[in-house]
C-alpha cells in the first residue's frame, strides 16, 4: 500500500541510490514469439539524470513494446531494465506496480484521462494512489494544474475539454508526483498540429522540471527533434542519429 | 415507409449484430432467453393447473347439479320432506329430484365422504346418465346398506366392489355395502350414492331432506319461478340457480387463483425487466459501433428494428421454450399436487391438461410482447441519440431524462397511494393490484433521480479506491440506475411477500394459541354431518379420569346467501361472557354485552361480504325459524373464510333445541398423562378411532405446518424474483467492466495494484446493492403494506398485525450485497484478463 | 334396462302370494291392487277417431311391482311398492309412436295403487275407475290423455274363471279378467294441438306372482273387438327356440256366451317381419291366429310400433292396433303384443 513520502526527497526511490543514472537497458532483448524474428536484440542504453531523449522508428519495429519493458509492463526475453538501480526482473508484480507508481508518469496516445472525474481529480490519482495527503495533496496539484495551464479548468470534467487540454491533464497527471522517469507514448498522435506543437513544448518544459529524466516515442521527426538527444529503433537495435534541438 | 430494400438492410444489420451479441455473450442470452422461458413458464403452468383443476371442479359440480332448472338448498340438518311433496304436487314443476347430500364421518379418518342420497327414478329426469350408470344396481341399491362409491372414493377409501366398510352416525359406526364402483367418467370427485330410503335411515335422518332439484315445466320464466318459489321456502331453504351453484365452489377459490396469477404475472414482467437491463446494457455497451453504423448509413428505423429484433428473438426462443415448460410444470403438478396449487380447495382426481392452444399462444405472445417492448425502449433511446455524441461517449443528457422520469414516478406513486385506497372489485383487490404496480414503477422510475442525487451527496473519503468507484458510478448513472433497478424490483417484491407471509404467519399463530388456550383438542370430523355427541357421550366423556374441565362446541353450517360459500356456525362457551372471553376478538376492548338479543360475534369476512356491523340486528334461520340476534363484536377466523358467526352453547340450544357437540377443548389435571386420557376417551366409543383428539400443541404445529405448505409456491417465487434481480446485477456489473477495460489499463499504468482495482469494482458492487436494498426495503415495505391492508383483507376478507421479519430481511439484505459484490469482482476479474497493456491500446 | 331384468328375473323364483291357490274374484275388490302379488297390470288398448276421422291407436298402462327389500326402514321412501307407467298413441302421420314412461316408488301420495277399486296414478298420470267408468288422464312429455272409458259389457274371466294357465308348469298362472268394448270419449293433444276423439277400447287387469316359467321366452298376445260385439283374446308363450310353450284364449260373443280356449285350440302363424331401424329386431307384424273355430288375419295400423321402455318396464317390444280381418273381410280393430323378439323378456 502506498507510504508517506518524504516530499523534500521527491526524486528518491526506494531501495535505489542517488544514483545519476535514471534508467539502464543491459542487453535487453524481445520477440513476439519464437517463430518471428526478434523485435530487438541487445539493446545496451543509459539515461541519466535531466535527459529528455526521443525513440523514433516505423510502426511495428517494436517501439511501445520496448516502452512496455521500460515500465515493467512487459517482461524481456533476455537482460535487463534497472530503473534507478533496481533490476525490475527481481520485483514481482506488485513490488513493480508499487515502483511505477512512485519513478514513473505516462502519457498515452489516448490520453486515457477519466471522463467521470474532474481535471483536478484525475490530475490527483498518483498523488492519491501514493496517499499523499492534504494540504500537500492540493498544493502539489495546483502547482502542476498552473504549470500546465489548466487551474481554471480544475473542477471541469474530462469529457468538457479539447483534445489538447486533454493532453495536457495527463502531462500533468504524469508528473504530479514528480517521477524519476517520464514516458511518452506518441502523445500527440490524437492532436491536430498546433495542439501538437504546444504539447510538445509543455511535455520538455514540464519533463525538466519535474521529472528525472524523460523518454518521448514518436514517429515523427518534428517531435522528436524537441528531445536533447534522438534514437532510432530498428531492426535489431537503436541507433543513435543525433542530439535532438 | 418500408421499402423491401429498407427491409432487407435492417434485416442484414439486424442478422450482423445478433450473431456479434451471440458470439460476445451467449451466456447472457441464454440466461435473458431463460428468464422470459422462466415467467412465461410460471404463467401458463399456474394457467393450466388452474384452468384444469376448475374444468374438472365445474364439470363435476355440474354432474352433481345435473339439468336442474332450480334447486332448493336447506341447511345441513336439512327441512321435512313434506316440502318435496308439495313440490312434485306442484305443476309448476316438470320434475322434482329428493336428494339427502351428506358428508358422512368415517372412522379413522380425518376427510368425509360425501353421500347422495337420491330417488334414482326421480332423479333420472334430471340426470339420465346417473341412471345408466347404476344400471345394473338400481334395484339392488333399495337395500338399506348398499351404496355405490365413485372411482376415485373407492380409490382413496381402497374399496372394491362387495367390501363393506363403517361410517360413524352419532357416536356410532354403521357398516355400509358397496354394491358396486361407479366408471371413471362418471363422478371425478369422491362420493358415495344410496338410495334416498336407505341415507334416510342409516344416517338417522327419517322425514328429512336437504336438496331439491327441480325442473320447470317448459316455457316457465326460471327466475320469476324462482322467486315466486322462495316465498314457499322456510326460513333457511333456498331456492338458487344451478349456476350460482356451480359458480359458488369456484368462486371460493378465485381470490386464491388471481393471487397465483398476478404472482406469475410478476415473474413475466421481472423477465421483461431483465430482457430491458440486457438489451440497455447491450445498447450502451455497443454505443460506439452503433453510432458507427449510423455514421455508415444505416437509417435510424433501420437500427430501431435491428435492435428490437434481436429482443424479439430473444422473447420468441424464450416464450417457446416457456410454454413447452409450462405444460411440464403443470402435468407434474397435476400428477404429484393432484391439481391444488397449495390452499387445499381446489383438489381435484383427475383432472387433466388440456393443452389448449389459444392460452398457449397468448402466453408465447405476452412473453413476446414482454421482450420486444424491453427491447424497444433501449433501441429507440440508442437509434435516437446523435452518433456524433454516442462517438464521444458519457451520459451526459442522463439528467435530463431523469428529471423526466422522476416527474412519472412522483406521479404514479401519487396514483399507487389513490389505488390502495379503493374497495374490491367484484370480491377481487383489483385495485390493490394495480397499486402495486402503480407503486413499484413509480419508485423504479425515481431510481436514476434518487442515484444521482445519492451519489452527488456522497462524500469524499480520500480513499483513492472508493472516490474513484463512486465517481464511476456517477459518470454511468444510466447504467447504475439500471443494475440498481433490477435489484430493487426484485428486492422489494421479495420484501413486500416475505413481509406479508410473515405478518400472517405470526398473526396465524396468536389466533392459534389464543383459540387453542386448552391442553387437548378433539373433534370428529371436520366439515361432517353425520358424527357427533349426544349429552350422553358428552357426560361419558367429561368422566374421563385426567379431565379436570372439558368445554365442547357444536359447528353446522348456514347458508345465508346462496351466491355464497355456507357459513359456519360455532356454539361455544357456557354464556355469552364466557363466550367473549374466550374469542380473539378485534378492537378487544370489553364490549358490552346486548341485553336486549342474544349476542353472536361475527368474523371479520361477514362484515365485508355481508355488510353486518356491530350491534346490528342480525336473523338466522335456525331449526326453520328465524331468530334475531345482536351482533356483538367481531373476531378474527383464519379458519373459515367464507365466514363464521358465534353464539353461546346456551342461544343454539334455545334456538334449536340440540345440545349435541362435535368438538371439544379438555385441560387436564395436574400430572395427567395426554397419551393416557386420549385412550380412555377413545375407549368411551364403539369406534373412538374416528374422532381426532390432539394436544394443542400438536394441534398449533401441524396447522403452521400446513400454512407453510400453502406457502411454499410462493416462496419459491420469491426465490426466482431474486435470482433474477441478481442476474441482472451481474450482467450490469459484466458489461461495464468489458467497456472499462481500458480505463483499468491506465490505472495498471500509473500504479495502481490488480488488487485495488478489485476492491474498486466490490465498492462499486457493494454501494449499488447496498442503496439497492436499503431502497428495497423502504420500497418493499410499502408495499406490503399494500399487500396486508389491501391485498390480503380484500382477497380473503380476514385482518393480520403487520409484522417484519428483521432477521430474514437483514440475512436476506447482506446476501444480497455480498452477491452483488462478488459478481462486480468477477466480472472485474473476467475484464482484466485481457492485460492492461493491450487494453490501453484499444481506442476505445 | 339390462339390469332391471336381471333383478326382476329374481323376484319372480321368490315365494310371494301364488295364484295356483286360486280363488273367485269378488268384485269391485279385485278392480283394486293387490299389493301383496309381485306383479300386477291395468292395461288399456284401443282404437280411436278423431274428428277429422283419422284412426289412432293408443295404450295406457300402468304396472304395479313389489320389490324384494327391507320394508322395516321407517323412511317414506322405502320403496314397498313400485308404479310403473306406459303410454303410446300409434299415429299413422307420424308413422311411428308417441311414448312415455314414468317409474315410481309408492309413497307420500305421490304415486300408488289402491286397494278396493281401480285406482292407480303416479305424479300427474292416472286411471280410475268410479261407476263403470274409467278415467284416464295422462300429461306426457310432448303427447296427453284425457279420456272417458265407459263399459258395455260384463267383465270376461280369462282361463278357469279367471285364473290363468301361462305355461305347462302348473304354478305359472295369473289372475286375469278383461273388459272388452269399452267406450271411450275424450281428447287426445299431440304436441300442443288438441283432438277430440271417440273409439273403442280393451281393458286388461292381471297380477300375479309368478308369471312366466324358467324357459319361457316372450309371449304373443292378442286383443280384438270384434264389430260383431263379440270379443278375442288370445296369447301363446313361446321358448327360447321360438317353440310355442303354451297358448291360450278367449272368445265372446255379442250375447255373452264365453269359450275358453284350450292350447290346441289357438295357433299363432307369423307373416311378413319387419325390421325396426332403431333396434335391429325383426317383429313379424302380420299374423294368422286361428282361435277356435275362427281364423283371422292381423294387419297393423302402421309396422312401426316398437315400445321401447327400457327406462321403466325394461323391455323393448312391438305393441300396437291392427285391423282383424276373415277372409278378407274386415271385422274388427284391437292390439296385438309380441315380447321377446330381441332379448328374452323378464318381467318385473
Amino acid at each position: 500500500m502506498p507510504r508517506e513520502v518524504d516530499w523534500t526527497q521527491p526524486l528518491s526511490v526506494e531501495g535505489a541510490s542517488a544514483d545519476p543514472v535514471v534508467l539502464r537497458l543491459e542487453r535487453l532483448s524481445k520477440r513476439y514469439s519464437a517463430d518471428r524474428p526478434a523485435l530487438f536484440e541487445g539493446i545496451d542504453l543509459e539515461l541519466r539524470q535531466g535527459e529528455y531523449l526521443a525513440v523514433m522508428g516505423e510502426s511495428g519495429v517494436g517501439k511501445s513494446t520496448l516502452l512496455n519493458l521500460l515500465a515493467g509492463l512487459d517482461q524481456p526475453d533476455s537482460g535487463r531494465v534497472l530503473l534507478g538501480g533496481v533490476d525490475l526482473s527481481a520485483l514481482d508484480d506488485d513490488g513493480v506496480t508499487l515502483l511505477r507508481r512512485r519513478a514513473v508518469g505516462f502519457v498515452f496516445q489516448a490520453f486515457h484521462v477519466l471522463p467521470y472525474l474532474s481535471v483536478e481529480q484525475n490530475v490527483a490519482l498518483p498523488l492519491d494512489l501514493l496517499g499523499v495527503r492534504e494540504p500537500e495533496r492540493s498544493r502539489r496539484t495546483t502547482e502542476m494544474l498552473t504549470a500546465v495551464g489548466l487551474a481554471p479548468l480544475a473542477l471541469r470534467y474530462a469529457r468538457e475539454l479539447s483534445g489538447g487540454e486533454v493532453q495536457r491533464v495527463a502531462i500533468a497527471r504524469a508528473l504530479v508526483h514528480r517521477p524519476r522517469l517520464l514516458l511518452a507514448d506518441e502523445p500527440t498522435g490524437n492532436l491536430d498540429a498546433r495542439s501538437a506543437a504546444q504539447t510538445l513544448t509543455l511535455l520538455r518544459e514540464q519533463v525538466k522540471a519535474n521529472a528525472g529524466a524523460g523518454i518521448l516515442i514518436t514517429h515523427s521527426r518534428t517531435a522528436a527533434e524537441t528531445a536533447d538527444r534522438i534514437l532510432v529503433l530498428e531492426a535489431g537495435g537503436l541507433r543513435s542519429l543525433g542530439p535532438g534541438r | 415507409m418500408n421499402t423491401p430494400r429498407d427491409a432487407r438492410g435492417a434485416f442484414a444489420i439486424w442478422r450482423v449484430l445478433l450473431l456479434a451479441q451471440f458470439r460476445e455473450s451467449p451466456a447472457r442470452l441464454t440466461v435473458t432467453v431463460l428468464a422470459i422461458a422462466l415467467g412465461v413458464a410460471l404463467g401458463a403452468a399456474v394457467y393450466l393447473v388452474n384452468g384444469a383443476a376448475l374444468n374438472e371442479f365445474g364439470s363435476a359440480t355440474k354432474r352433481l347439479v345435473g339439468e336442474a332448472d332450480v334447486i332448493v338448498r336447506g341447511p345441513r340438518e336439512g327441512f321435512s320432506e313434506r316440502l318435496f311433496t308439495q313440490l312434485a304436487e306442484d305443476t309448476t314443476f316438470g320434475a322434482a329430484s329428493p336428494v339427502l347430500e351428506l358428508e358422512v364421518a368415517l372412522p379413522g379418518q380425518r376427510d368425509t365422504l360425501k353421500v347422495l342420497g337420491v330417488d334414482m327414478f326421480r332423479a333420472a329426469a334430471l340426470q339420465p346418465a346417473l341412471v345408466g350408470e347404476i344400471g345394473e344396481g338400481l334395484y339392488a341399491l333399495f337395500q338399506p346398506d348398499s351404496i355405490y362409491l365413485s372411482s376415485s372414493a373407492a380409490r382413496e377409501l381402497k374399496l372394491r366392489r362387495g367390501d363393506t366398510f363403517a361410517v360413524i352416525v352419532g357416536s356410532t359406526p354403521k357398516t355400509l355395502h358397496v354394491l358396486g364402483i361407479l366408471s371413471e367418467g362418471s363422478y371425478s370427485q369422491a362420493l358415495g350414492l344410496m338410495d334416498i330410503a336407505s341415507a334416510q335411515w342409516t344416517f338417522n335422518q327419517i322425514g328429512r331432506l336437504n336438496r331439491i332439484d327441480l325442473r320447470l315445466q317448459p316455457g316457465r320464466d326460471i327466475d320469476v319461478a324462482r322467486r315466486d318459489l322462495q316465498q314457499r321456502l322456510p326460513a333457511g331453504v333456498l331456492a338458487v340457480a344451478p349456476q350460482v351453484e356451480r359458480d359458488r365452489a369456484v368462486s371460493v377459490t378465485r381470490a386464491y387463483r388471481i393471487n397465483l396469477n398476478m404472482l406469475a404475472l410478476v415473474a413475466l414482467l421481472a423477465g421483461a425487466f431483465l430482457v430491458f437491463s440486457t438489451q440497455s446494457l447491450a445498447v450502451l455497451r455497443r454505443r460506439r459501433s452503433l453510432a458507427l453504423l449510423r455514421a455508415l448509413g444505416v437509417t435510424r428505423g433501420q437500427l430501431q428494428r435491428a435492435l428490437v429484433g434481436e429482443g424479439a428473438v430473444l422473447g420468441v426462443l424464450g416464450s417457446f421454450l416457456g410454454v413447452l415448460l409450462g405444460l411440464g410444470f403443470a402435468v407434474a403438478v397435476l400428477q404429484l399436487l393432484t391439481g391444488d396449487l397449495g390452499n387445499g380447495q381446489l383438489r381435484v382426481v383427475g383432472a387433466s391438461i388440456r393443452a389448449a392452444p389459444l392460452p398457449l399462444l397468448a402466453f408465447f405472445v405476452m412473453g413476446t410482447v414482454a421482450a420486444g417492448v424491453g427491447a424497444w425502449l433501449p433501441a429507440r433511446a440508442a437509434a435516437r441519440r446523435p452518433p456524433a455524441r454516442s462517438l464521444k461517449g458519457g451520459d451526459g443528457d442522463y439528467t435530463a431524462v431523469a428529471r423526466y422520469s422522476a416527474s412519472i414516478g412522483v406521479a404514479l406513486l401519487g396514483l399507487g397511494a389513490l389505488l390502495s385506497q379503493l374497495p374490491a372489485l367484484r370480491g377481487l383487490p383489483v385495485f390493490g393490484y394495480a397499486a402495486i404496480a402503480s407503486l413499484l414503477f413509480g419508485a423504479v422510475l425515481l431510481v436514476p433521480t434518487l442515484t444521482v442525487k445519492a451519489l452527488s451527496v456522497a462524500p469524499r473519503t480520500r480513499r483513492i479506491v472508493l472516490d474513484t468507484a463512486v465517481a464511476q458510478l456517477r459518470e454511468n448513472v444510466a447504467l447504475s440506475a439500471l443494475s440498481l433497478a433490477s435489484i430493487i424490483v426484485s428486492f422489494s417484491l421479495m420484501v413486500a411477500m416475505a413481509i406479508m407471509v410473515y405478518s400472517f404467519r405470526v398473526s396465524f399463530d396468536q389466533w392459534l394459541v389464543k383459540l387453542l388456550p386448552a391442553d387437548m383438542q378433539l373433534r370428529e370430523p371436520l366439515g361432517n354431518d353425520t358424527a357427533y355427541w349426544s349429552a350422553a357421550d358428552q357426560s361419558r366423556l367429561a368422566a374421563v379420569k385426567g379431565i379436570s374441565r372439558i368445554d365442547f362446541r357444536r359447528t353446522r353450517q348456514l347458508l345465508l346467501d346462496p351466491a355464497r360459500a355456507p357459513v359456519t356456525l360455532i356454539a361455544r362457551g357456557a354464556t355469552a361472557t364466557q363466550t367473549a372471553n374466550e374469542l380473539p376478538l378485534i378492537g378487544a376492548g370489553t364490549q358490552l354485552l346486548p341485553t336486549n338479543a342474544e349476542p353472536v360475534w361475527i368474523s371479520e369476512s361477514l362484515q365485508d361480504l355481508y355488510g353486518y356491523k356491530l350491534g346490528d340486528k342480525i336473523r338466522l334461520p335456525l331449526d326453520g325459524r328465524l331468530h334475531t340476534y345482536t351482533v356483538a363484536g367481531m373476531w378474527r377466523d383464519y379458519a373459515r373464510t367464507s365466514g363464521s358467526l358465534v353464539m353461546s352453547r346456551s342461544a343454539y340450544r334455545d334456538a334449536t333445541g340440540d345440545d349435541s357437540a362435535n368438538e371439544g377443548s379438555i385441560w387436564l389435571n395436574v400430572g395427567a398423562d395426554a397419551g393416557v386420557v386420549e385412550a380412555a376417551m377413545r375407549a368411551r366409543f364403539p369406534r373412538g378411532d374416528s374422532i381426532e383428539i390432539l394436544t394443542s400443541t400438536a394441534l398449533r404445529d401441524r396447522s403452521l405446518r400446513i400454512f407453510d405448505h400453502a406457502f411454499a409456491i410462493t416462496y419459491a417465487l420469491e426465490a426466482i424474483a431474486v435470482i433474477i434481480g441478481l442476474m441482472g446485477v451481474s450482467f450490469a456489473a459484466s458489461s461495464t467492466a468489458l467497456a472499462r477495460r481500458a480505463e483499468f489499463g491506465m490505472l495498471r499504468h500509473i500504479g495502481m495494484l490488480r488488487r485495488q482495482i478489485i476492491e474498486m469494482l466490490a465498492g462499486e458492487g457493494i454501494i449499488t446493492s447496498a442503496f439497492g436494498v436499503a431502497y428495497g426495503l423502504i420500497l418493499g415495505t410499502a408495499l406490503s403494506l399494500v399487500l396486508v391492508y389491501v391485498v390480503n383483507r380484500q382477497s380473503f376478507n380476514w385482518s393480520i398485525d403487520l409484522a417484519v421479519p428483521a432477521w430474514q430481511l437483514m440475512v436476506l439484505s447482506v446476501t444480497l450485497i455480498v452477491a452483488a459484490a462478488v459478481t462486480a469482482i468477477w466480472s472485474g476479474r473476467a475484464a482484466m484478463s485481457q492485460d492492461a497493456v493491450r487494453a490501453v491500446r484499444e481506442d476505445c | 334396462m339390462r339390469s332391471l331384468r336381471t333383478t326382476w328375473t329374481a323376484w319372480v323364483f321368490l315365494a310371494m302370494a301364488n295364484v295356483a291357490t286360486g280363488r273367485p274374484l269378488v268384485f269391485p275388490a279385485d278392480y283394486g291392487s293387490h299389493p301383496e302379488f309381485r306383479t300386477e297390470w291395468w292395461y288399456v288398448t284401443g282404437w280411436l277417431t278423431t274428428d277429422s276421422g283419422a284412426p289412432l291407436g293408443f295404450q295406457i298402462t300402468f304396472f304395479r311391482s313389489k320389490p324384494d327389500i327391507d320394508a322395516s326402514n321407517p323412511s317414506a321412501f322405502t320403496p314397498r311398492q313400485l308404479v310403473i307407467a306406459h303410454c303410446a298413441i300409434s299415429d299413422p302421420k307420424r308413422g311411428r309412436l308417441w311414448q312415455d314412461q314414468r317409474i315410481r316408488r309408492a309413497g307420500l301420495g305421490l304415486a300408488d295403487a289402491a286397494s278396493g277399486d281401480t285406482d292407480v296414478w303416479l305424479d300427474h298420470w292416472s286411471l280410475k275407475r268410479h261407476d263403470g267408468v274409467y278415467t284416464a288422464k295422462i300429461a306426457a312429455e310432448d303427447f296427453s290423455f284425457d279420456l272417458t272409458l265407459s263399459e258395455s259389457q260384463s267383465v270376461l274371466l280369462n282361463g278357469d274363471a279367471g285364473v290363468s294357465r301361462k305355461g305347462p308348469d302348473k304354478e305359472s298362472t295369473s289372475y286375469y279378467y278383461s273388459l272388452p268394448h269399452l267406450h271411450v270419449s275424450g281428447e287426445i293433444t299431440r304436441q300442443g294441438s288438441a283432438d277430440r276423439v271417440t273409439g273403442e277400447a280393451w281393458f286388461d287387469h292381471e297380477w300375479s306372482s309368478q308369471y312366466l316359467d324358467a324357459e319361457a321366452a316372450g309371449w304373443d298376445w292378442i286383443g280384438i273387438n270384434l264389430d260383431d260385439g263379440s270379443a278375442l283374446m288370445a296369447f301363446r308363450i313361446r321358448g327360447v327356440q321360438g317353440e310355442q310353450r303354451w297358448s291360450g284364449g278367449s272368445l265372446r260373443d255379442a250375447a255373452g256366451n264365453l269359450q275358453i280356449l284350450q292350447p290346441s285350440q289357438v295357433e299363432f302363424r307369423a307373416g311378413r317381419r319387419w325390421v325396426s331401424p332403431r333396434t335391429g329386431i325383426r317383429y313379424p307384424v302380420q299374423w294368422s291366429v286361428r282361435a277356435g273355430a275362427r281364423q283371422i288375419d292381423l294387419l297393423p295400423l302402421i309396422d312401426d310400433q316398437e315400445n321401447d321402455t327400457r327406462l321403466s318396464t325394461g323391455a323393448i317390444y312391438w305393441e300396437g292396433a291392427v285391423r282383424a280381418y276373415e277372409q278378407e273381410h274386415l271385422v274388427g280393430r284391437g292390439y296385438l303384443e309380441l315380447t321377446g323378439y330381441g332379448e328374452r323378456l323378464r318381467i318385473r
